[in-house]
């Protein structure tokens, strides 16, 4: 699914021309809180069209950073661009065509879910007040909570709160959805329908940012990634490209273990026996190298595969190991490539 | 990518939501119900004392034997000390530290609505509200006082006899009056309620607030202060029911209240502007 995703955006890009065109984008973000600095130096690029999964441990400024990308919160430092309007004064443009799920769902508990979705409805600039009826069904209807919609909020669970949560970004139309934690507190037929709706909204060209800690959420339904660790940005980018870059090593599976390893050998490229042939660390060399000096040794190839990091391993590496020079630049190198 | 336009949506169909988001809260039906008790329990409190010989006691309870008209005049200066601006400060709790607390002030900017805008909508609800309140005393006073006490006139404080007419145009005067009073209390309360998301602190603070008011009132030395006390007009604001209309003190009040709102709202503005949500 994820490779799928990813190729429509990359021939969606490359269709739109060489510039790349950011739904919202931000550059030296900074906010300090007292003594606490919660988010620095956040240059986050949220490409038009892409699904972007925000991940990072609690408390590494993914929410504050949203807040600041929807104009909630004034950055200490640094500007954002939301829609290609400058915040804070394009606020009145770009926040109409933006839906937002942050910090949880806030509604009236003594209000029906119903209610609270008119109310919602009522301040949304861009619905003609005859079509706010419609418009809060159909949003109801889109979450699954048509049949709750006359019960008070009060008694909602945690998912039915969540969902109508979704309902109100979703009531008009928009060009970017941003999620926090979309998931939270959903079992997993109300994650799947979560999922379902972002896939909705990427096939009908909206841009999505989700912030999550579920790596497979991630995973199953972003098309590109940034971690955020301490406040910062460490990696960004198409999610294949990451988990690409980071993975170092070639898996050829071989009956000839001794001959592809001599060939290696010869050819000054590092490698170690396995379970069904040889593993190669692309150190120095790329794949194409390895394969034609393995096949003019007459070495018989049946497969070669990159070893694939899972977005776990790669998320690991940067948030854990974040300090070591090593892990820093070989980031570096990944934003480099992704640009 | 095509060029946005700033869209609001109309400020009618805001206000209306506002409006009706406030009636629809359970609290504000059982606060509006038991401000209808106040003017009753007063009536039937005072129906009591004129039993027996002398006044019922002084002030305006002295001439309310056969005087119905003057009970919801009694009884909103019963209520402005403490029970009005209680009322005011709850509204106004309610409309940005208890939205605030229920995260749905987020939602709000987020549709977008304006900051100056929103405080705009939310003042309109509380002046709303807080005209319905001191109205409904008013009206559940006068029939009260009219079953109770009976009147075909009104018996001011002067010793002279208002119309029926004129003694509820005397009323609807001190409705007027007692409003922009509690728009007084209720716009420092918006400024408090801009800066937090406990609706408590905003009451405790408003209340706290009157009471000291109240007490700075009763010293003569600070008597160079208490022009400037929104609680100091409160008083004086019996000259309502004197004949002919002494208008100097009721004035100077209105002005006071006045400048109570604009200081308020501003404080409101000022803080609502730049607040991180």
């Amino acid at each position: 699914m994820t490779t799928s995703t990813s190729a429509r955006v990359g021939s969606a890009a490359s269709a739109a021309g060489s510039t790349p065109v950011f739904a919202a984008r931000t550059r030296g973000l900074r906010k300090v809180y007292g003594r606490t600095v919660a988010v620095d130096r956040v240059d986050l690029d949220v490409p038009e069209g892409a699904v972007l999964g925000m991940l990072g441990p609690n408390g590494s400024g993914k929410t504050t950073t949203i807040r600041m990308l929807l104009g909630l919160v004034r950055p200490t430092e640094g500007e954002v661009e939301l829609l290609g309007k400058a915040l804070p004064d394009g606020v009145a443009q770009a926040l109409p065509h933006v839906g937002a799920l942050v910090e949880g769902p806030g509604f009236h508990p003594f209000l029906t879910g119903r209610e609270n979705l008119r109310r919602a409805a009522a301040f949304e600039p861009l619905l003609a007040s005859g079509d706010i009826r419609q418009a809060v069904e159909d949003a109801l209807e889109r979450v699954g909570l048509a049949a709750a919609a006359h019960r008070r909020y009060r008694g909602y669970s945690l998912g039915m709160k969540q969902r109508l949560g979704l309902a109100s970004a979703l009531l008009v139309p928009r060009r970017l959805i941003v999620l926090d934690e979309p998931t939270n507190g959903l079992d997993p037929a109300g994650t799947r329908e979560v999922r379902k709706v972002i896939a909705d909204l990427h096939e009908a060209g909206s841009t999505v940012v989700v912030s999550s800690h579920l790596l497979s959420e991630i995973e199953a339904t972003c098309t590109h990634v940034a971690v955020l660790h301490r406040g910062t940005v460490v990696a960004q980018g198409e999610l294949a490209e990451l988990l690409h870059s980071d993975s170092s090593s070639l898996l050829i599976v071989t009956p000839d273990v001794d001959d592809a390893l001599s060939a290696l050998r010869a050819g000054r490229i590092s490698a170690r026996p396995f379970a069904e042939g040889v593993r190669v660390e692309l150190i120095g060399t790329t794949a194409p190298v390895v394969l034609e000096t393995l096949v003019h040794a007459g070495v018989a190839v049946h497969e070669a595969r990159r070893h694939r990091t899972g977005l776990e391993d790669l998320f690991a590496r940067l948030t854990e190991a974040e300090e070591s020079e090593h892990s820093l630049s070989a980031v570096d190198t990944i934003e480099e490539g992704t640009r | 990518m095509t060029a946005l336009v700033a869209a609001r949506a109309p400020l009618g169909r805001q206000l209306r939501s506002e409006l009706r988001w406030i009636l629809r809260r359970p609290r504000t039906v059982i606060g509006l119900a038991s401000l209808c008790l106040v003017p009753i329990l007063a009536g039937v409190g005072l129906w009591f004392a004129t039993d027996g010989d002398g006044p019922a006691g002084p002030g305006l309870a002295a001439i309310i034997a056969g005087n119905g008209l003057v009970l919801p005049v009694f009884t909103l200066f019963l209520a402005l000390p403490l029970l009005l601006p209680l009322v005011g400060a709850i509204w106004a709790a309610d409309g940005l530290a208890g939205e605030a607390q229920h995260g749905t002030l987020r939602g709000l900017l987020l549709s977008p609505v304006g900051r100056i805008r929103l405080l705009a909508i939310k003042s309109f609800g509380v002046a709303i509200m807080s005209l319905v309140a001191v109205t409904l005393i008013a009206v559940v006073g006068v029939i009260t006082g009219v079953v109770l006490f009976g009147g075909e006139g009104m018996l001011t404080l002067s010793g002279s006899t208002l119309s029926f007419g004129e003694g509820l145009g005397r009323i609807a005067l001190t409705i007027a009056l007692v409003t922009v009073q509690v728009w007084g209390v209720a716009a420092i309360a918006m400024a408090i309620s801009a800066c937090t998301e406990h609706p408590l602190v905003v009451m405790a603070a408003t209340m706290a607030g009157v009471i000291v008011f109240a007490v700075l009132g009763l010293f003569s030395a600070l008597d160079w202060l208490h022009p400037y006390l929104i609680t100091s007009a409160w008083e004086g604001m019996i000259d309502v029911m004197r004949d002919p209309l002494p208008t100097e003190q009721l004035w100077r009040g209105t002005v006071v209240a006045g400048c109570y709102v604009l200081i308020g709202l501003s404080l409101a503005a000022m803080r609502l502007a730049t607040k991180d949500n």
